[in-house]
């Protein structure tokens, strides 16, 4: 009721022509989230009809525009059938090629994930021209969010988003899905400081041992090193990297691997905090189709806390996480173990010799 | 791929529970009466003869066998949900195909819809083709993604490698990913017998292993009833599914006269697949003896590349037969079958002698 309260409101300020921003607060003090049972305003029943039915377009009202991605662009809307808020994703259809294979992909995952940190996908209205998911709507994503808190968050919010960002992805790899595209703009935050996993275009189950993927996956900042020298039969590491990539960047204010032209300086990003990989520390690295030592200045492995100032600051578990998050070579021996994410009472355990991660916090607050 | 220890063995049964809960909540097929498809006029030999030729398809795209497990299962749930008519049934079939290759294989793999559509021989258009992914995609609802009986053929030879060790070093010569080719191939074949394609995905795979386990091991048994407690698979269910599984390989040798010599013409093949770059006149070969694959692999462990490469001619054989058989009655049974139109699937029941 609250929701729909505030879209038309928005609504109204639209058609008046005032623009009106809302910005976002600190997530610690939004102490307003729990509204009181308003009587019904008088024009609830214009937006409110009877026989309105799912998956037609005459059962939303498009509000404003959200952003535009690779493949869609996505509109603030409301359900004209219960008054929700929801995000609509008009995906652009190519005539000759039909309904693209990232939307058949997301659409068909998101039918069987049910979880806190996914996005959740309501509806998909689907005509001979056009073809729209309506997702729940989710005030603002990670990226955003960052925009307005420059230079790192607090700490403890660090710990929620991580805490549910792990947990996300614990859910989506036990159900056997990469997600593959992991980027601060792809996770999503409501005003309640809920964090859910959301564009799973690029995802896919991996239900079939030793089959191969295509190595053009994820972002260039979030992909990590195995992938950019070429592999194609990466697994659930391919997402830990994302994540630890995102922890630091959430911590510093800035993006951990910041290359800015190619797969190359992508890997001296990573190396020059890492080290340059050699036979010894990653067997069969050499025989690797990207990989070129020639091309690299010799680097050593760099400390952490040395590299971002911001975990010097904080308890090493802080600075273990990380390191376990972001590892240079990619595990040998068996398959990789899905990352499990069990609250823990104690923040952030190190763990020795895998790279199941622990998350760090117990709790949301509030 | 090795699992091991006791974190190992849980993930598989993790793996094994979540896919047999996928098969559960979306498994549906075609019922067949009086020869047809229920409700339609599609011939059970129409519908034999369209996954036969979506199982060609599919290696002409160079997809995985999954994705084409994953079309054969997208296709069966429409047919299990709309009326749908004969000439139709080759638009659906290769739009399940497409809309499996979406789901399942990388962008880099997929051709473009009408370079599928020209390549596959079939004579719908684009708009055709198109106009049917979004029946499709509204029918079941989006919800593609299922476990298939690949999937099911890979986790049970998982299990098995874990959980009884001892068996691989049985077949010493012959490395475990061979057999799982090999049950991958025999999947496809079942899955065109539309008696067979009444099983679901998971009871199926089970049978065609436990009976390869039967050949391999004489203490298969207590495998068999492991796997069967893992899968919750009706017992009943899963004895009635082998039985059938081996007669439909039997009538498979039955299908040739035995002891005969077979010479595949190199003129034949090369017509039959004219468009095939994967088929190269290396495949042409002749045959000595039956083609009694099943002894083969019992008597010549050693010979896994060799029966694989046998299975080949043998598909080969199979599917020009079924070119040859496109669009007749389909009333032929195995009197038929010995004078050379074989049906994929005769009908269940010993020989004539």
């Amino acid at each position: 009721m609250q929701n729909l309260r505030q879209a038309a409101t928005e609504a109204f300020h639209r058609l008046g022509l005032k623009q009106r921003h809302l910005g976002y607060e600190e997530l610690s003090d939004l102490e307003d989230s729990s509204y009181p049972n308003e009587p019904q305003p008088h024009w609830f029943h214009t937006l409110q009809k009877t026989g309105l039915q799912f998956g037609t377009a005459t059962s939303y009202l498009n509000l404003e525009k959200l952003g535009e991605g690779a493949y869609a662009t996505v509109y603030k809307g409301i359900s004209r059938i219960n008054g929700h808020l929801v995000a609509l994703k008009v995906i652009r259809m190519k005539t000759e090629e039909g309904v693209p294979f990232t939307a058949i992909r997301e659409a068909s995952l998101l039918k069987g994930l049910k979880h806190a940190n996914i996005v959740l996908l309501h509806d998909i209205i689907h005509t001979r021209e056009s073809l729209t998911f309506v997702f729940e709507y989710v005030q603002t994503d990670l990226a955003q969010y960052m925009t307005q808190h420059p230079g790192g968050l607090h700490s403890h919010n660090v710990r929620i988003f991580m805490f549910q960002l792990l947990r996300g992805l614990s859910y989506i790899h036990r159900n056997r899905i990469l997600h593959r595209d992991l980027k601060p703009q792809n996770l999503l935050i409501s005003y309640l400081g809920e964090l859910k996993l959301a564009d799973f275009g690029l995802a896919r189950s991996q239900s079939i041992p030793g089959q191969t993927y295509s190595s053009e996956v994820v972002t260039l900042w979030y992909r990590p090193p195995d992938v950019l020298l070429g592999s194609t039969d990466y697994s659930t590491a391919l997402d830990i990297w994302g994540a630890g990539c995102i922890f630091i960047e959430m911590l510093q204010g800035a993006p951990a691997f910041p290359g800015v032209t190619d797969v190359f300086e992508q890997l001296q990003k990573i190396w020059a905090v890492l080290g340059v990989p050699t036979e010894e520390t990653w067997p069969g690295v050499s025989e690797m189709p990207n990989f070129k030592p020639e091309w690299f200045l010799p680097c050593e492995p760099q400390l952490f806390r040395n590299v971002w100032k911001r975990l010097g600051q904080l308890p090493y578990k802080t600075e273990d996480l990380a390191q376990q998050l972001l590892r240079g070579a990619p595990e040998t021996e068996s398959p990789r173990r899905t990352p499990c994410c069990t609250p823990t009472s104690t923040p952030c355990r190190p763990r020795s010799c895998t790279c199941e991660t622990r998350c760090q916090c117990s709790r949301c607050p509030g | 791929m090795k699992y091991h220890g006791l974190a190992e063995s849980q993930r598989l049964a993790d793996l094994l529970e979540d896919a047999l809960a996928k098969e559960k909540r979306l498994w549906k097929v075609p019922v067949f009466k009086n020869g047809q498809i229920l409700g339609t006029d599609i011939s059970q030999f129409q519908y034999q003869e369209v996954i036969l030729w979506l199982g060609k398809l599919s290696k002409l795209f160079r997809f995985y066998p999954e994705t084409c497990a994953l079309g054969v299962c997208i296709l069966n749930r429409l047919l299990a949900s709309v009326k749908a008519q004969p000439k139709y049934l080759r638009c659906i079939a290769i739009t399940s195909l497409i809309l499996a290759a979406k789901v399942n294989e990388e962008d880099e793999v997929i051709a473009s819809v009408k370079d599928l559509a020209a390549r596959s021989g079939c004579n719908f258009s684009t708009a055709e083709i198109l106009r049917m992914e979004r029946i499709i995609l509204d029918k079941l609802r989006w919800d593609l993604y299922t476990a298939t009986a690949i999937d099911f053929i890979h986790i049970f030879h998982a299990l098995v490698m874990s959980g009884h060790p001892h068996l691989p070093q049985r077949c010493a010569q012959k490395k475990p990913c061979l057999q799982v080719a090999l049950w991958t191939r025999q999947v496809q074949h079942c899955m065109a017998c539309h008696q067979l394609s009444q099983f679901k995905g998971s009871t199926l795979a089970l049978a065609i292993i436990t009976l390869e386990l039967e050949r391999l091991t004489p203490d298969w048994f207590s495998v068999f009833t492991d796997l069967l407690k893992k899968a919750q698979i009706a017992s009943a269910e899963l004895i009635r599914c082998r039985e059938m599984v081996d007669e439909f390989f039997d009538s498979l040798e039955f299908a040739f006269p035995p002891n005969a010599v077979y010479i595949l013409h190199a003129a034949n093949i090369v017509g039959g697949h004219a468009g095939r770059p994967d088929q190269g006149p290396g495949k042409t070969r002749a045959w000595g003896a039956g083609p009694r694959w099943a002894r083969r692999v019992r008597a010549n462990g050693g010979g896994a590349e060799e029966v694989d490469e046998f299975y080949d001619g043998f598909g080969c054989l199979y599917n020009e037969e079924m070119a040859v058989e496109v669009g007749g009655d389909g009333t032929g049974g195995l009197g038929e079958a010995y004078q050379g139109g074989v049906s994929p699937c005769p009908p269940l029941q010993p020989p004539v002698s």
